[in-house]
Order: C-alpha cells, then structure tokens, then sequence
C-alpha cells in the first residue's frame, strides 16, 4: 500500500512478516532513485532495513499483527524517515553500544544493527506516543566540493 | 542473493557471493555457506557483487569465520566494495576476519 500523503512525501505500511523486506527495499529504491547520492541512499537502504527487521523480529509475539507505517520525505536538503509501529515498546537510541569483541572465538554474534543505524543516519530521534512507537531518521547529503 | 564455490590451488576455496546480502538474502545462502565452512579449511569470500551488506549478513559471515577458526581454519574477505567496507569496519568485522583488496593478496595471506 502506497500512498502520497503530502508533497514529496510517501509513505508504506508493512505487516510483521520478514518477507515485507524485499518490498521496502523495492519501495525505497523508488524513492530515492533520482537526486539522492550513492551513500546517502545506501544509508537509508541499511537503517530502514535494520530498523524494521527488528520491529518485524523482536517487536511481538509470532501471532500479534503489528503495523510498520515507513515514510519518506525531503526537508530542507535532508533526507527523512520514520518508522511507526504498534509492536512492544522499544526505543533503539537508549540500546548501548556493543562492546568491541578482543578475539573471533569470543565474538558475540548480532547486537550490531542499532550500531549500524547510529552511524549511518545523522540523527536518531525516538518517542513512544499514544501506544506506538515512531522512530525518526536523518540523512544529509555531504557538501559538495566547493568550487573556489 | 547467489552463491558459488570453486577450489583453487593450495587446498584454497574461493566462494563468491552475489547480490542483496540482507536479511532476505541472507536467508538464501545462509546453509550453503555453512556448509563450505564446515568442510573447508582456507576460504576467501569474495564481495565484490555484493552491493548491500545489513546486519543478518554479518552474522552469516561471522559464524561461518567462527567454524573455520574452531577447526583451525582461516576465513578471509576479499573486494568488498566502499559503502560495505564501511559497514563491515563499523561493525567491528574488520579486527576479527582479515580483509584484502586483491585476491592474490588473500590467497598469499591463506597459503602462509
């Protein structure tokens, strides 16, 4: 389900299923197609994914639908995402960084998407309203090269 | 996502890994993977056309560098493009699994 709700903006809804993933992927290929950098639009492919594969993973019980609302929009020469969800309560800016493993034997495996949405996005706001969770994600394109 | 395995010389496999490496693709070839690194003892993986790396497909290379290393094997990377190089060095993989930009260099590194 597609649908624009303002200028420049659009928006998809996904169930928690992990086969959702491929049509977001697909939906934001389509949006940031033209006028977004290469690294910019491969941010936003990373921390949406991460994003919503965790909601979709850990944000209920296997039986409980929940609702992932994705949107999209450009605002002032940044790029804008948010995530809405009606899954358990999570707020991904408080989870603590992982630590840094000393040896491959010792590696803990996972715990690194959070990680990875914190250092791809600039900015990572969270706030829990009426029963939801609604995630906000900020990409800027790098400035280009002056030209003096 | 696709995958495929070839034996090189010095009882070296190469597999090579093509596409999306999310949590779909990751999905794909997540067993054939671990499958090669249960049975081989030296393996480059090479990521040069893999042009999306997520956090499922880390921990698919981060187990499958675990087995190898449990059975005194080696695992390396070699070719990841830019913005998966960087997700792999923010990930911390670049201290655990060693990374080459040619595959001659890997291979030296394996058969040493």
């Amino acid at each position: 389900m597609i649908a624009m709700s303002n200028a420049g903006a659009s928006r998809l809804v996904l169930r928690n299923d992990v086969a959702e993933l491929e049509r977001l992927a697909g939906w934001i290929e389509g949006f940031t197609g033209q006028g977004t950098s290469p690294d910019v639009s491969f941010a936003v492919q990373l921390c949406l994914e991460e994003a919503v594969a965790n909601i979709i993973m850990y944000g209920g019980a296997k039986d409980d639908a929940i609702v992932i609302a994705v949107e999209l929009e450009r605002n002032c020469g940044a790029l804008v995402a948010r995530i809405e969800d009606n899954g358990q309560q999570f707020d991904p800016t408080r989870a603590p960084p992982p630590a840094p493993a000393v040896s491959l034997e010792q590696a803990k495996v996972g715990d690194v998407g959070i990680h990875l949405m914190r250092s791809f996005a600039n900015g990572m706001d969270y706030e829990r309203r009426d029963g939801r969770n609604r995630l906000t994600l900020r990409f800027v394109e790098p400035a280009a090269p002056s030209s003096e | 996502m696709d995958i495929s395995a070839d034996d090189l010389a010095g009882g070296i496999t190469k597999v090579v890994l093509r596409g999306r490496f999310d949590t779909t693709g990751a999905v794909v070839v997540e067993l054939p993977f671990n499958k090669v690194a249960t049975e081989k003892q030296k393996i480059v993986v090479d990521l040069s056309a893999v042009n999306f790396l997520a956090s499922y497909g880390i921990r698919v290379l981060l187990v499958g560098a675990k087995v190898v290393k449990s059975k005194g094997g080696s695992l390396v990377i070699v070719c990841p493009d830019n913005n998966v190089a960087k997700v792999l060095k923010t990930a911390g993989m670049d201290s655990l699994i060693p990374i080459y930009q040619t595959e001659a260099a890997a291979t030296a590194a394996l058969a040493s």
